[in-house]
């Protein structure tokens, strides 16, 4: 956009340098001051008509620059009608009468027929109207149509302004080319660079390559002149004919040396161009790759083949928790624990000599040791980098403890599922099999006509199966209950909680026999999921009635529940058979049972007890008495979901 | 061939039950062992060695594989017949059972007289083995 405002403003200034001096010459004609005129005969170089011209073709730039088409097509229209027709007086040698149309020239200073402009004035003319109104009438597909006929106005203007830099005398002696006013010169280089300028920037050329190419063609129609006239002179007879053969040595290597000197600045410009691009594009993409690096959440490490740090981005900080400086420099088995730490200097003088890679190539697992000292898994994927001296390492390293753990815990939970079912089915066969044969025993009691009473024990014997069978399906229930159940939480009045679990649990085998304490503020309430809260409770206290010492005298079982910094503690403690210190690990898994002679168990209370509390987001701990278990059931108070 | 004594070992006292009442109505001369778990089974085996043995698998304290490893290292002399009766079937678990030599039936809850006409056999195909050595 800035390129934008640029060239129109350069062509802007132009055009108003071109409108002011052909007004200005426009006005000398005009007052016919004869005293400036034999001071000052170049003033008059510039013909009136010529004058008119500039104006006419400044003003069509200015007003095709602020968008007025048609008006600019149509000024620079007249322009080059006057041209073509002055050139066509030149070239037809005739006389349309257009040279005195507007003044009467008090001055000839030229050697054409008075008030005549020039016929390269002419041409310039015409080729700079031919490119404006073009422009106007064409808009943007004209462009490159543009560029070459104003920069053909520049090099022949250039050329002419150059004649007169190098012998203001001869110049107007050259060819009819440079036969132009110095003024004129002037106008059109400033016209023809403000219209190129328009016309590059459209096109998104290159400024400086077009530069350099027409400074190349301006130079080399410069030295075509200079040839021209030398062999002009020299059919003229300027030089001593015996020099003839040197003569034209000298026009040749003249001409080649100009037609290589114009081939190679066009090609130190392209050149310098291209590896300008070349240079930026390497510096944006190095950026963006640094910005990828800088902000991975992989670690990238290179090292050198002696296995010295290079460079570190900032991510391998957080892994490993050394800042950048610190590592770089330092030997990268700084970063390895152990085995991997004693290995690395023998694998990398190893792959030097062999080039037998283990890691290089193909991603693979191994550890990692952060600055504490602690380890921990990575993924691990290392590349070679040869940079024709020497040969780098770059590791991009993954730290997976965190899907390593999850990995972990889904074996785990399959292997718990796995043994479920595995345990399931076959303690839900176990009472079935077990009726199935005390039926067939029944069967065979009836055909031998045993006595009732016989008879008798066996049925209870089947129904002792059958709620063997009842008690597990239920407890399978409330644990698929604990997984699955969506219950909003409510405020549970704990000590009437335990109250009314103990009054149930009464009933049942041994129910009677223990004494239970409660000793549980009234007014303590817990906001909890009611039906969790009630598994922990029943599993909780059925294990201590029903695991009771039928030795002891006294069985007691003491309930208590205290609020504690946030967390509510349960403990049940129990005088009772309690459980062997070797069984204790077991203690909290699945289908586990420690005593034997209480074979209606189902192996899943304490698992179903766990879980609960887990679920609860708490924790259950046991701890063994002196003579009996202590529960300890801790939850935290505001929970967390 | 007539077996003599049988011990079975299994937690359920129903299924112990079942075992004592199929084995009386199938010889009332057999005298029967019992055993609540596989450490009971190892104790009792220390003082006899009975022609069979009825194991079950699933059972507190020491269940009956791990039985299988003590019996098979601590003891010199084994019951000729060792028959599984566990109440579901399993293909590993009965692979693993069976690749103790003296491991030659496994069964399914509950015991038959079937089971133990084929235990019979078993014994006295051992006897025949044993004797010809």
């Amino acid at each position: 956009m800035r390129q934008d405002i640029l060239a129109r403003y350069c062509g802007m200034l132009a055009g108003a340098a071109s409108i002011a001096i052909g007004a200005a010459v426009m006005i000398l004609w005009l007052a016919r001051p004869m005293d400036l005129a034999e001071a000052a005969p170049t003033l008059f170089a510039m013909q009136f008509n010529a004058a008119l011209c500039f104006v006419l073709a400044g003003a069509a730039i200015c007003l095709l620059l602020n968008g007025a088409l048609p008006l600019s097509a149509g000024l620079s229209g007249l322009a080059g009608l006057l041209a073509a027709a002055t050139l066509a007086e030149h070239l037809l040698h005739v006389d349309l009468g257009i040279d005195r149309m507007f003044v009467a020239p008090f001055v000839s200073p030229g050697t054409g027929p008075a008030g005549r402009m020039a016929p390269n004035t002419a041409l310039c003319f015409l080729l700079l109207s031919a490119s404006v109104a073009l422009t106007a009438l064409l808009g943007r597909s004209s462009s490159p149509l543009r560029v070459v006929l104003a920069g053909l106005v520049f090099m022949i203007s250039t050329t002419a302004l150059i004649g007169y830099l190098l012998s203001v005398s001869t110049a107007r002696e050259w060819l009819p080319l440079a036969r132009m006013s110095p003024q004129s010169a002037f106008c059109f280089a400033t016209l023809s660079i403000g219209l190129i300028l328009g016309g590059i920037v459209r096109l998104g050329y290159d400024l400086s390559t077009v530069a350099a190419t027409l400074g190349a063609a301006t130079y080399l129609l410069l030295v075509l002149m200079t040839y021209v006239e030398l062999i002009q002179r020299g059919e003229d007879g300027g030089l001593p004919a015996e020099g003839a053969d040197a003569r034209s040595t000298l026009l040749a290597i003249l001409l080649l040396s100009g037609a290589v000197y114009a081939c190679l600045i066009v090609y130190a410009f392209r050149n310098s161009e291209r590896s300008r691009r070349m240079a930026l594009q390497l510096a944006e993409s190095q950026k963006r790759l640094e910005a990828i690096i800088q902000t991975a959440v992989d670690g990238f490490v290179t090292i050198d083949e002696r296995g010295t740090i290079l460079s570190a981005n900032p991510a391998c900080e957080r892994i490993f928790g050394y800042q950048v400086e610190e590592i770089i420099g330092r030997n990268v088995k700084l970063l390895m624990p152990a085995p991997y730490r004693d290995e690395h200097d023998r694998y990398l003088a190893n792959y030097r000599q062999t080039g037998v890679a283990r890691i290089i190539g193909a991603g693979r697992e191994a550890e990692g040791q952060r600055k504490d000292g602690s380890t921990f898994p990575v993924e691990l994927s290392v590349s070679r980098i040869d940079l024709g001296h020497q040969v780098l390492y770059g590791g991009i390293l993954r730290d997976i403890s965190e899907r390593k753990r999850h990995e972990r815990d889904i074996l785990d939970a399959n292997a718990e599922l796995e043994e479920f079912s595995y345990r399931t089915s076959h303690d839900l066969r176990s009472p079935i099999a077990s009726s199935l044969g005390l039926v067939a025993i029944a069967e065979d009691m009836v055909r031998r006509e045993v006595p009732a009473a016989e008879l008798q024990g066996v049925l209870a014997r089947i129904e002792t199966s059958f709620r063997k069978l009842d008690h597990l399906i239920q407890n399978i229930i409330s644990l698929t209950r604990t997984k699955m159940l969506d219950e909003p939480e409510s405020a549970i009045a704990v000590a009437g909680a335990v109250r009314e679990t103990v009054e149930r649990l009464r009933h049942m085998e041994g129910g009677a026999v223990s004494t239970v304490h409660i000793d549980i503020p009234e007014t303590m309430t817990l906001r909890k999921r009611a039906s969790r809260f009630q598994i922990i409770l029943d599993n909780l206290l059925s294990n201590a009635i029903k695991y009771h010492d039928p030795a002891e005298a006294m069985p007691e079982i003491s309930v208590r529940a205290a609020c504690d910094r946030g967390r509510f503690v349960l403990t049940v403690a129990d005088n009772g058979l309690g459980i062997a210190a070797a069984d204790e690990p077991k203690l909290f898994q699945m289908f586990k049972r420690f005593h034997p002679q209480r074979a209606e168990g189902s192996g899943l209370g304490l698992y179903i007890l766990r879980k609960s509390v887990e679920q609860l987001g708490g924790t259950v701990a046991y701890r063994r008495r002196e003579k009996g278990s202590l529960f300890t059931v801790t939850l935290p108070q505001e929970d967390r979901r | 061939m007539k077996m003599r004594s049988i011990l079975t070992v299994d937690d359920d006292e129903n299924d112990l039950f079942i075992c004592t009442y199929t084995i009386q109505r199938f010889d009332p001369d057999i005298r029967i062992l019992k055993a609540l778990n596989g450490l009971e089974a190892l104790n009792l085996l220390k003082e006899t060695t009975p022609d069979a043995i009825i194991l079950d698998i699933n059972m507190p304290v020491m269940n009956g594989f791990e039985f299988l490893e003590h019996y098979t290292r601590e003891f010199e002399t084994h019951a000729p017949v060792v028959a599984m009766l566990t109440s579901s079937h399993h293909a590993a678990d009965r692979e693993r059972a069976l690749r103790y030599d003296f491991v030659k039936n496994y069964f399914e809850k509950p015991l038959t007289p079937e089971n133990l006409k084929a235990m019979a056999t078993f014994l006295g195909d051992e006897r025949d083995r044993r004797a010809g050595l």
